[in-house]
């Protein structure tokens, strides 16, 4: 998958407006939306709230877990630990470079927030690497990855399961030719 | 009123289910991923594709009829783009693996008797045969006509690719499933079994797990 598949799926993902204009409901075939309320604020997929803030119609109302002193929490958390933490949002990365393109006004401390933000991603990143290359190391055949978002796992699409599909093959061809070998004898 | 109320539409008719359109989204999204992450062809979701492609229309039609809301029509439009987008893409990976795998899941087809596990849909099954005997006569007419006689066979069976049902694939358990068997082919007497908690995420081996996918137990992500 691309990352560019994986944002359009963050953009499924529900988001705070509070819109400058008035509307009724909108029956959209993915759910209904509104109505809308000047004033008032409401939840509405991410690509929807984006094309408004972008014609001016509404303010983003930033979700609660990107501002700066939270975020440098979660990070001094996950540089502590030795395993993942879990992300306070599924698209974390999404969300944030959305947000931070369309909306940096309605952002408090967005630059402190657009580092913290790589910073942890590449915490994660770093960890997933390394974690990637002692599992090859130990040959194992499964692995449990809980607090992985979907951008990070897809990072290391497809490199991983190649490499494991061509370990795999490997050692059932050596099976297979040691067992022809001891079938001859 | 030019907007369209949300439907409620009939599902698969075993029990008469009824999904609002919504739901058929989502099940056409889910739908796509599997596809796009699977080493195989899944089953086919021709309703979900159909219905979703019903709905699409309409809801032109209703903003076809309505002029000129500017920004309401613009919402709508973007709506229905990124469901055709989901529907083009989901279409486009079928057809890449049929045109891959043609003679396997012909041959899959053929000894499937029972409607509700077919993988290719009617259309796909002829688009499927129509390929494969396009393919021949390509190459009768380029190459074995023109070799000698004892060379002149076109063997399709030997020319069939199968899906490398070993691949591994990252996926997440929607209900919490004991005892998977990860079987060790590799002759190192390293059977393990697994248990998967609900909403873990893991990476292996699709064949071990192909039937929890089609039970529902887990999704591919």
């Amino acid at each position: 998958m691309d990352a560019t598949e994986i944002e359009f799926l963050a953009e499924k993902f529900p988001i705070t407006i509070v819109p400058n204009f008035a509307q009724e409901k909108l029956y959209l075939i993915s759910g209904d939306v509104g109505p809308f309320n000047p004033g008032i604020p409401l939840e509405v997929p991410m690509w929807l709230g984006m094309n408004l803030r972008q014609r001016g119609k509404c303010r983003l109302v930033i979700p609660p877990w990107m501002d700066a002193e939270k975020l440098a929490e979660k990070k001094e958390e996950e540089s502590q630990s030795k395993v993942f933490t879990e992300m306070p949002c599924e698209h974390y990365l999404v969300v944030a470079q959305l947000l931070l393109s369309a909306a940096p006004e309605d952002i408090p401390n967005s630059q402190q927030v657009k580092t913290l933000v790589k910073d942890m991603w590449d915490l994660r990143i770093s960890k997933l690497r390394s974690s990637v290359a002692e599992f090859i190391k130990i040959e194992g055949t499964h692995a449990k990855l809980d607090r992985l978002t979907l951008l990070e796992i897809n990072s290391i699409r497809p490199f991983l399961p190649h490499a494991f599909d061509h370990l795999h093959r490997l050692s059932k061809a050596a099976y297979t030719s040691k067992l022809s070998q001891t079938q001859e004898l | 009123m030019s907007d369209s109320e949300e439907d409620i539409i009939e599902g698969s008719g075993d029990e008469g289910e009824a999904m609002t359109a919504s739901e058929v989204l989502q099940k056409l999204e889910e739908a796509w991923i599997t596809e796009r992450i699977s080493p195989t062809l899944e089953r086919h979701q021709s309703e979900l594709v159909d219905c979703m492609l019903d709905q699409i229309n309409q809801m032109t039609e209703n903003l076809k009829r309505c002029k000129k809301h500017d920004f309401r029509l613009a919402i709508h439009k973007m709506e229905i783009d990124r469901i055709r987008y989901i529907i083009s893409s989901y279409l486009r990976v079928r057809l890449e693996k049929i045109e891959r795998f043609a003679h396997y899941l012909l041959e899959k087809e053929a000894n499937t008797t029972e409607e509700s596990l077919a993988v290719l849909s009617p259309h796909e099954v002829a688009y499927a045969r129509d390929y494969i005997s396009s393919l021949e006569s390509h190459f009768q007419s380029l190459v074995l006509q023109h070799v000698p006689e004892n060379l002149r066979t076109f063997d399709a069976a030997k020319m069939s690719v199968k899906p490398n049902m070993d691949s591994y694939i990252f996926l997440r358990a929607k209900q919490e499933t004991q005892g998977v068997l990860l079987e060790d082919e590799t002759g190192e007497g390293r059977d393990e079994e697994v248990d998967l908690e609900e909403g873990s995420q893991h990476l292996m081996r699709y064949k071990p797990i192909s039937h929890l996918l089609h039970s529902g137990a887990v999704t591919l992500i």
